[in-house]
This record gives C-alpha cells, sequence and structure tokens, in this order.
C-alpha cells in the first residue's frame, strides 16, 4: 500500500538534546497556548549518586498515534488521524468530553483555556501549508528533532531513518497506540524512568518542571 | 459565541532581519510580522554564528516582551518620597526640559563628570559614549566586573589579542571545561553548544567538565567532576604538570611561541602534582592524570575553556591563566579544532564610522570609573569594578548629580543589593536626581525620579558583532521589527534628543538625527555590492560576514616588508620593535626559525610577542599594590576556605536556561518553566543537618578574608552578612560542600509575572500603572499564573544576590561570587 506524500513524521535524537526548552517556547508563543497547559514539554531527569549523576532531558508531544486512542475514545468523533499522517482535532466538533484527555498514554491533550475545546500538537499544520517546519523543529538549536516527509527519501526525517532505524522505538509501545514519533536513545541517554514518568491519561501537570521532580525516585 | 484563536497566516506576515537582545550572545534573527504584531522570531542564517534558523527559548520568548500587559508607555516623574512608589504621567518635553536643565548645571558647574550613566548590557555603547563625551563625563559605568573580568584578563594576559576566545568547535575533538554552563549560559553558548554537539555526536568529540554543580553542561558530559570551589586552577595545573612531565606538548610552538621554555614551565609546574591537586580539590589523582593525557593527546584538536563558574573567585584570573595555558602547552592555539582568537577587527570605529564632528575623549577620571585599587581592571578595556560604584558613592568618593541608569538592575542584580545598593539609591543627598529608562516597572525604576519608557530590543535600531565559532568577521543590524506602542522611545534617541537640548557646544554632536541617521551613517562603509546601498543592503539580509580567511593562527602571519621598514630586532628574544608615531618602541612581531629559514611573525599582542604564562605586567602591577604575586598563574587558595570548619559551606548561584538575569522574570512563558529556586544541598549533607526536600533552611552568609599576599578585601573580616530562610531541594547533582540558589528571581517589585501574582492588572501590578497602555483582551496574567503561591504555587523564590557580599578579586576586580562562605540552620517545625 503506499501513502499519498507528504506523509509527515518526526524522529527524536535524545543524545543531542540540551534541555534548552526552546522547542516548548516556541510551540507556546507560536500556538498561543496559555500558562499552565502545554502541547510540547521537554521534561529532565536526573539519575545516579553523587559524583556519577547524569541528566537526561525527554521531549514530548503528541505522538500522531496511528491507532490513536484518543481517536477512538471521542465520543463527537472530532478526530481523525488524516491522510498526511497528522491526527488533527475538528474544533467545531470537539464537545470537551476529555475522553480523549483520560485515554492518551502521553499527556498530549489538554482542554484549551481560552477556546474551551481539546488541543494539542498538530505538527504546526498552519506552518506546513507554508512550507514551513514546525515550530519546535525550527527552533531546536541540536538537530533533536527530525522532521520531513517519510514519504521523501531525501527528507531529513527519512535519512535520520535510513541511519538510525534499528535504534529508534516509540514510547509505551505496549499500549498498542503505534506512536508515529520515534525516538533513539530511551533506556540509554534517557532511562525508562524518565519515560514512565509521563503523564498517562491526564494533561501534563506545571509542576513537572520544579527541580524536584526531576530526581528518579 | 465560540472564541478560536487565530493561527498565524506567514502569507501574510512581513519579514525583518534584526539581532536578539534576550542575553548578551545577540543572535541574528528574523521577526515575522502580521497585522504590526511580532508574532514570531527565528534564526537568521546568514549570521555566521546562526547557521540555521535556531534560537534558544529566551529568544523564541522575544515577542512576549512587545506584549507584556504591564508594559511602560508613558514617562513617569515620582510623586512620593523616593522608593514609595507613587508617580504622575508626564509629557517627554517635561521629561527632557528637566533632564537637560540638569546635565546643564552640571556643566556649568564644570563639573561634567557629576553626569553618571550606568548601563548593563545595553549595546548602544557607542551612542552611549558620544552622548558622555558630548557632555565631558568619562563616568559610563558598567556591569562587567560582575560577570567576565577575569576571563577577559587571561586572555589578554595570555594572548594579548582578545577578550573573548574563539573556539573552532566544529573540529575540536576534547573539550576540557572549567566551570561554563554553556548548554545553558556562557556569551555566545548558543552558538558553542550548536557545535559541539555536532563535534560530538557527528565526529566523536569528548566533553568533559568541571563544576560544582550539576548544571546541563555537566549533567550531559561525558565525564562531570566536582572539584571543591576555587580549585579548579589545583587540578589545571597540575594536568598542565602531567603534560610536561609525560611530554605531551607541542614543543614546536612552546619553543616558539611561549614566553618561558619547557624545562622553566617543567619547574614552574614542579610541585603541582596530581595527588598535591587531589588533596585541594578532592577529585582523584588517577582521574586528573587521566584526562590530562587524553587531552593533550588528541591535540591539537583539544581546547580547555572556562566561564564564570572558575573565574567567579579570589583567584578567578589566575585560574583562567591556568586553563589558557593548557591550550598553549598542548599547542592548539589558533588552531584548526583548537583555542582560536584573533577577530580583533570586529566593529573597528574607522569601519563603522560614526557622524562628525565626534567629541573628544572626556579629560578628567573619577574613582567610579576607574578605581584606583584595581589596577588590572581598565587595563586592557574598561572593565570597571561596578561593585564598587554604589559603595564609593556612600563614601563620597565622587560626587553625582545625575545618575541615569539603562538596562543594569543592580538591587537584583548586584552583591549587597538590597542593602548597600538601595541605600545609597534611596538617599537623595546622595544620589539627587536618578532617571531611569526601562520596559517594565523595575527594581531599577522603583528608586528613580523619572521612569523613561524604553522600546525593547525589537523596536530599535543598532549595529551588533560577537565574537564567532565560525572564525568570521561580520557584523548584523538591529532594526525595528514594529514601532514602539504608546509614547515609549528608543534610549539612544531620547539621549540624542537630550544632547540637542544641551547648549551649542554639546548640542552640535547630535545634529545628525535619529539614531536611525547614526546608524546609517555606520553602514556607510559595508560592501553592499551593485545592491542599493549599504544601509538598504544591511535592512534587506541582517549580516554582512567579511570574505576574509578564518582566523586561524594569527601569530604565525607573515610580516610584510612594509611591516619592517626601520625595525630593531631583539637578539636574545627575537621580538621585533618599531617606533610608533610618537617615537615609542613597540613590539610588533617575532622572528622565528622554520626548518632553518628565519622568519618575520606577527605573534602575540602581548609585551613579549609570545604567549605570556609569565606576566611581567602582572608582577609589577601588582607590586605597586603591595600584592606579591610572582606574575605566573600559580594557585592561590581561597582565604576564607582556608581551614573551613566542618559546618560551613561554600554557597554558589547560577543562571538557568531560560533566564538572563534581571531581565526574563516578566516574560511569561520562561517564568513559567523556572519561576522558584530552592536551594540545592546534597544529600549526604542534608541527612546530617536532619533536612528534607520542602524544609526550610535559615542560610547565613559571611564575609570573606583577607590573604596573606597584602590584598585587602573589600571589609575582609568574616563576619556574618544577613541570613535568609531559604526552601531545600536535596539532590544528588551537587557537592557536599556546596549550596546553590539560582539568580534572575526572587523580585520585590515588578510585573505578575515575575512576582508571581494572579489576577487583574490594575490590582496586583498597581505600581507604575500610570504608564500602561491599554489591557490585554485575553489576559494570562490575571487568569492563568499556576505558580502564585496564593494558588498552592511555589512563588517567585529569593534574590541570592542580596546575601552576597562585595566582593572584587584583587587587582582586577571580578566580583567573587562563588566564594561565599555560609552556615545552615534547619528551621524547627517548618517545611512547605
Amino acid at each position: 500500500m503506499t501513502t499519498p506524500s507528504p506523509h509527515w513524521q518526526m524522529a527524536v535524537d535524545l543524545e543531542r538534546c540540551i534541555g534548552c526548552h526552546a522547542c516548548s517556547v516556541a510551540c507556546k508563543v507560536e500556538n498561543d497556548i496559555e500558562l499552565g497547559v502545554f502541547r510540547t514539554r521537554v521534561l529532565y531527569h536526573d539519575h545516579g549518586a553523587f559524583p556519577e549523576t547524569r541528566r537526561s532531558f525527554l521531549p514530548t508531544l503528541c505522538m500522531q498515534c496511528a491507532d490513536a486512542p484518543c481517536m477512538t475514545a471521542c465520543p463527537s468523533g472530532a478526530i481523525s488521524r488524516q491522510e498526511d499522517g497528522i491526527v488533527r482535532i475538528a474544533p467545531d466538533t470537539c464537545d470537551k468530553w476529555e475522553s480523549c484527555i483520560k485515554t492518551c498514554p502521553y499527556g498530549a491533550l489538554h482542554i484549551d483555556p481560552v477556546q474551551k475545546i481539546a488541543d494539542k500538537c498538530d505538527f504546526c499544520s498552519h506552518r506546513l501549508e507554508q512550507s514551513m517546519a514546525p515550530a519546535c523543529v525550527e527552533a531546536c538549536p541540536a538537530d533533536v528533532l527530525i522532521f520531513g516527509d517519510i514519504n521523501d527519501d531525501q527528507s531529513p526525517v527519512s535519512r535520520f531513518y535510513q541511519r538510525h532505524g534499528s535504534e529508534l522505538k516509540g514510547l509505551r509501545v505496549e499500549r498498542g497506540t503505534r506512536p508515529q514519533v520515534c525516538y533513539r536513545g530511551v533506556g540509554t541517554v534517557v532511562p525508562q524512568a524518565a519515560v514512565d514518568k509521563l503523564p498517562d491519561g491526564r494533561a501534563h501537570d506545571p509542576v513537572d518542571y520544579e527541580i524536584d521532580q526531576w530526581a528518579s525516585r | 459565541s465560540l472564541t478560536r484563536k487565530v493561527k498565524n497566516d506567514y502569507s501574510r506576515a512581513r519579514s525583518v532581519k534584526s539581532v536578539c537582545l534576550n542575553c548578551s550572545s545577540v543572535c541574528g534573527i528574523e521577526g515575522f510580522v502580521i497585522d504590526d504584531r511580532v508574532v514570531k522570531i527565528r534564526g537568521n542564517p546568514q549570521d555566521p554564528n546562526m547557521g540555521s534558523h535556531m534560537t534558544c527559548a529566551k529568544g523564541q520568548s522575544g515577542p512576549t516582551i512587545n506584549d507584556y500587559p504591564e508594559r511602560l508607555v508613558y514617562p513617569l516623574k515620582r510623586a512620593g518620597r523616593r522608593g514609595e512608589g507613587l508617580w504622575q504621567r508626564i509629557s517627554w518635553d517635561e521629561a527632557y526640559d528637566e533632564i537637560a536643565a540638569r546635565i546643564q548645571k552640571s556643566i556649568d558647574a564644570g563639573h561634567p563628570e557629576r553626569v553618571v550613566l550606568h548601563a548593563g548590557r545595553s549595546r548602544i555603547n557607542t551612542e552611549i559614549k558620544r552622548f558622555l563625551g558630548a557632555i565631558g563625563s568619562p563616568v559610563q559605568l558598567n556591569h562587567r566586573s560582575l560577570c567576565s573580568s577575569s576571563k577577559r584578563g587571561a586572555n589578554y594576559v595570555s594572548l594579548g589579542d582578545t577578550d573573548w576566545e574563539s573556539i573552532d568547535a566544529e573540529r575540536c575533538r576534547y573539550f576540557l571545561n572549567f566551570g561554563s554552563n554553556f548548554y545553558e549560559a556562557h556569551q555566545g553558548g548558543l552558538h558553542l553548544v550548536k557545535r559541539v554537539v555536532k563535534a560530538r555526536f557527528d565526529h566523536g568529540a569528548t566533553l568533559v567538565t568541571f563544576d560544582v554543580r550539576l548544571s546541563n553542561t555537566a549533567g550531559r558530559s561525558d565525564e562531570w567532576f566536582a572539584p571543591f570551589p576555587g580549585t579548579e586552577s589545583a587540578v589545571a595545573l597540575a594536568m598542565a604538570h602531567v603534560i610536561m612531565r609525560e611530554g605531551e606538548f607541542d614543543r614546536e610552538f612552546v619553543e616558539h611561541f611561549v614566553n618561558l621554555s619547557a624545562t622553566e614551565i617543567t619547574d614552574f609546574l614542579k610541585d603541582y602534582t596530581p595527588e598535591w591537586a587531589a588533596t585541594e580539590s578532592g577529585l582523584e589523582a588517577s582521574d586528573i592524570e587521566r584526562v590530562a593525557l587524553d587531552f593533550a593527546r588528541a591535540r591539537p584538536t583539544a581546547v580547555a575553556f572556562t566561564n564564570r563558574g572558575t573565574g567567579s573567585h579570589y583567584n578567578g584570573m589566575n585560574a583562567e591563566r591556568a586553563v589558557v595555558m593548557l591550550n598553549a602547552l598542548v599547542g592548539s592555539v589558533g588552531r584548526p579544532g583548537g583555542y582560536c582568537y584573533g577577530m580583533e577587527e570586529k566593529l573597528r570605529a574607522e569601519r563603522y564610522p560614526q557622524p562628525e564632528p565626534i567629541p573628544p575623549k572626556p579629560a578628567v577620571r573619577t574613582d567610579l570609573e576607574d578605581p584606583p585599587e584595581w589596577p588590572l581592571a581598565n587595563r586592557w578595556q574598561k572593565m570597571k569594578v561596578g561593585q564598587m560604584v554604589y559603595e564609593y558613592i556612600r563614601q563620597g568618593r565622587a560626587t553625582v548629580d545625575v545618575y541615569l541608569s539603562y538596562t543594569i538592575s543592580s538591587p537584583m542584580n548586584w552583591p549587597e543589593g538590597r542593602t548597600t545598593t538601595v541605600g545609597v539609591l534611596k538617599d537623595e543627598s546622595l544620589i539627587p536626581f536618578h532617571v531611569c529608562s526601562d520596559v517594565v516597572y523595575s527594581e531599577m525604576a522603583h528608586y528613580a525620579d523619572m521612569i523613561l519608557p524604553d522600546a525593547t530590543y525589537l523596536e530599535r535600531w543598532g549595529l551588533e558583532t560577537r565574537s564567532s565559532p565560525e572564525l568570521r568577521h561580520f557584523v548584523t543590524l538591529r532594526q525595528p521589527m514594529v514601532p514602539p506602542p504608546g509614547e515609549a522611545r528608543s534610549y539612544a534617541d531620547v539621549l540624542f534628543d537630550i544632547g540637542r537640548r544641551l547648549g551649542p557646544e554639546q548640542a552640535r554632536y547630535f545634529e545628525f538625527g535619529d539614531h536611525e541617521a547614526f546608524v546609517r551613517h555606520q553602514c556607510r562603509h559595508i560592501p553592499a555590492g551593485d545592491e542599493a546601498d549599504s544601509f538598504e543592503w544591511m535592512k534587506r539580509h541582517g549580516s554582512f560576514v567579511d570574505d576574509v580567511p578564518k582566523s586561524y593562527e594569527v601569530h604565525r602571519r607573515l610580516l610584510s616588508e612594509r611591516d619592517l621598514l626601520g625595525v630593531r630586532i631583539d637578539d636574545d628574544s627575537g621580538v621585533i620593535h618599531q617606533r610608533d608615531n610618537k617615537g615609542q618602541e613597540q613590539a610588533i612581531g617575532l622572528m622565528i626559525d622554520e626548518g632553518g629559514a628565519p622568519r618575520a611573525v606577527r605573534g602575540f599582542g602581548t609585551p613579549s610577542r609570545r604567549f605570556e604564562i609569565y606576566s611581567r605586567e602582572v608582577a609589577e602591577v601588582a607590586r605597586e599594590q603591595g600584592i606579591h604575586h610572582d606574575g605566573l598563574p600559580g594557585y592561590l587558595p581561597v582565604p576564607a576556605h582556608v581551614g573551613l570548619p566542618e559546618d560551613r559551606f561554600i554557597l554558589t548561584s547560577f543562571k538557568w536556561n531560560v533566564h538572563t538575569q534581571g531581565r526574563t522574570a516578566n516574560q511569561k512563558y520562561l517564568t513559567e518553566i523556572v519561576h522558584d529556586n530552592p536551594m540545592w544541598i546534597n544529600p549526604h549533607t542534608a541527612e546530617r543537618l536532619g533536612i528534607v526536600s520542602g524544609d526550610l533552611v535559615e542560610l547565613t552568609t559571611y564575609r570573606p578574608l583577607s590573604s596573606d599576599r597584602g590584598d585587602r578585601a573589600f571589609r575582609g573580616t568574616g563576619e556574618p552578612i544577613g541570613s535568609q530562610q531559604v526552601r531545600v531541594v536535596v539532590t544528588e547533582g551537587i557537592h557536599p560542600r556546596v549550596v546553590a540558589i539560582s539568580n534572575s528571581l526572587g523580585y520585590v517589585v515588578s510585573g505578575r509575572a515575575a512576582m508571581a501574582r494572579q489576577g487583574p492588572r490594575a490590582q496586583e501590578a498597581a505600581l507604575g500603572h500610570k504608564a500602561y497602555g491599554p489591557a490585554p483582551e485575553r489576559d494570562d496574567l490575571r487568569d492563568h499564573l499556576w505558580w502564585d503561591k496564593r494558588l498552592g504555587g511555589r512563588g517567585n523564590g529569593v534574590n541570592v544576590n542580596a546575601l552576597q557580599p562585595i566582593n572584587p578579586e584583587p587587582l582586577i576586580g571580578n566580583q567573587a561570587w562563588f566564594d561565599t562562605v555560609c552556615s545552615l540552620r534547619r528551621v524547627q517545625g517548618q517545611s512547605v
């Protein structure tokens, strides 16, 4: 089966991440996101006893799941995965049931306090229409977020897959969501314990940024 | 009706190239403007330091500054007592009339030096200098000694050519990082980290970091070592010892270009063994030995570098010199992949001319900008000793009539800022007239008599440059993306406006017009090719890169026959001397022997034209001060740390990646990420004290001590400075004898985001409200400021600088931020 071009996809190279938050602030400014709610975040995780302590960073966003549980759970049918690989919420159909939030294993959705509807990352679809990369990808100083059309074998994401495909894996794949954002370095650069701290069935809690939350417990 | 957010429609956007100023890295940027609003910032790839659309989080946050709900957009005049917070709105004419009359009075009284301008990262230094030059005042104060004077001093002593190295990072294969947190801060940190990440993960380079605290840099390095504070130079010297002992140094470079012989260097380093350094630093001798050899064997693509972690100590300049020396030993100085320098042509006045006539340099001096006790502070550039300014004013060592403050928030950022600084700022007999220009109501504005609403960096002009890890000479143009709102006006224009209102002797220097006209004039020599004029070209592209070869090995550049006319060559040293136009003999180069062929090369910009490990200059200047210093970068123990009792700790402070000292706390998306700063403490220490995360601790800090070398620490009594209750966080990411509190937080006067106060603007951010523009339609700070303590949040943290003593290191005056001795006491029954 061939998928129509373009098919947008992202990979995250955790080894390169410097934890700078450029991606998450870029997202907030671009999409005019209120304080306290998040489409994208960079979570910090410290592990190891002094002086062998290490720090790792985990950029998170909507995984644009191939079997998106939010889509199945939405009673209004407001969420759909479209031909370009992006899972989108139809703003005028969303009826604020919040079942999408409860079913997402990645904390990717929240209720937008202004629009009063569910909201999440859509790879900055309005920018893609203007041939611009998503805001987070464009801002990243360390080439952590690799994005493009997976059907174009010369796109950055295709080339990354060609080089590192065997090292890539999705987060919480055991949940059967078939996440389409894949990570390089889970279990090595970023311990599984950091992934385990991702919100599950709830939106991101802003206090996760407080340093008290970083250490592995 | 349904509320829907409007997505940025980039097909309607106007693109404007400019320069960021949310930190001192001054990255080239591109702004997108829709309906007269800056909606988006991205990097400008034509800035060679950027090379892509990247920015940091602060760069992304830029548009929120223009849209601060608490933005000041009208001039204010004090209506109550100073510091009471009562204001009345006035017109610009009224403001200008009073300021100009005050300044004129000082000029007419024959005391132009009583007009003082204090600015931090203004990036309009040329304009400020012109303004003060026209008045005849030399008193342009800054904040450099709070930041980087020991780093700059170390590079000047060693290389002579630059204040700030340009590491050829992408080609480097071994990074030995002493105390720089370039993943988060560090001037030019973004440019450096971009290339270090490439070097590491595309080319296999190694990064080793020394830091007392697990910064993001330390936490993501290949190895992190946490030495006892102030002992980094012991480690660097021991590494040098190993490199010399094992013969892993660059013989050719040392022989030709270092002012000590290999034997002299080995002798100097004789006692600095890894075992000795292990005792001083607490690190393992075997680690020091191993890292030293790994570093040396990666030569010449090996770089040892520093930043504030190593420099902000009593021994900061020596420590930085010891680190820079490692590059000389392994011959990486100036080499591809090495410790490069030589961006000396950046923004030279002749290349970027000002409109004529240009005011002469003021002939008078005062202790404020030229403090005699720190003779190295102004030796290579005007670094000054900013910590002493308020104390000197208090002591009457200089009289001030008019104090103009800009981009400097000294009550927040100064050691003893809440006591010594505020005490002087509040005292009308010491500072009779204070005018502050700012974008928001700041702690500095709070103690002013007049507040002038500034344009943001996205609303004003300026010509910029920066050291370049691409080793490129370049210049960038800051231009307004949108006009400032209300009556806000850029400070350069304000100074020029005031200048025109002074007497004819002063006003004639400002006839060129406004800041745009000034910058247009500065751009006139930029080669624009066949396109338009230079200024229009710069407006379109934002960045001009000089097409000259990369500045590798500037010291090996051959002198031309013309250079060598009438020179005298010293037989012993090989130094080439020439008489300047005043008849003074100057060293201009060096004879070296390359494979039997003598060559006249430029050498380094030092007095010996060599890389100076030994500095006669430093030894002589110290002697004049009665301080013993042998001119070598030897280890100087921090006096207050010698024999430190078990119940005393060292307080360190640090900067987060989302903050820049006094600038960012009101940027909501940045402060949402970091708004609180609990004190980091190691689990072993916490256990000893019986405290856990969330407990309150009373932190008491102590004044420094003088050494027995003849230096005199400012109030070097070791007595307590003050105490404050702070919340602790127990973390494995810190040395057991160190506690850490981040800076940039803990405002007592500011806008709602910085103060962590949710609610209506008029109620929660009432100070300065007479200068606010219209209330925003949507107001996140009214509705969603979740870290407000009253809503169960953590609040806005503490100001760590308030507890820091004024503590300039001897000779150069860099603030020894990271030496402060402290004690901790658990506050019973209290935790949050």
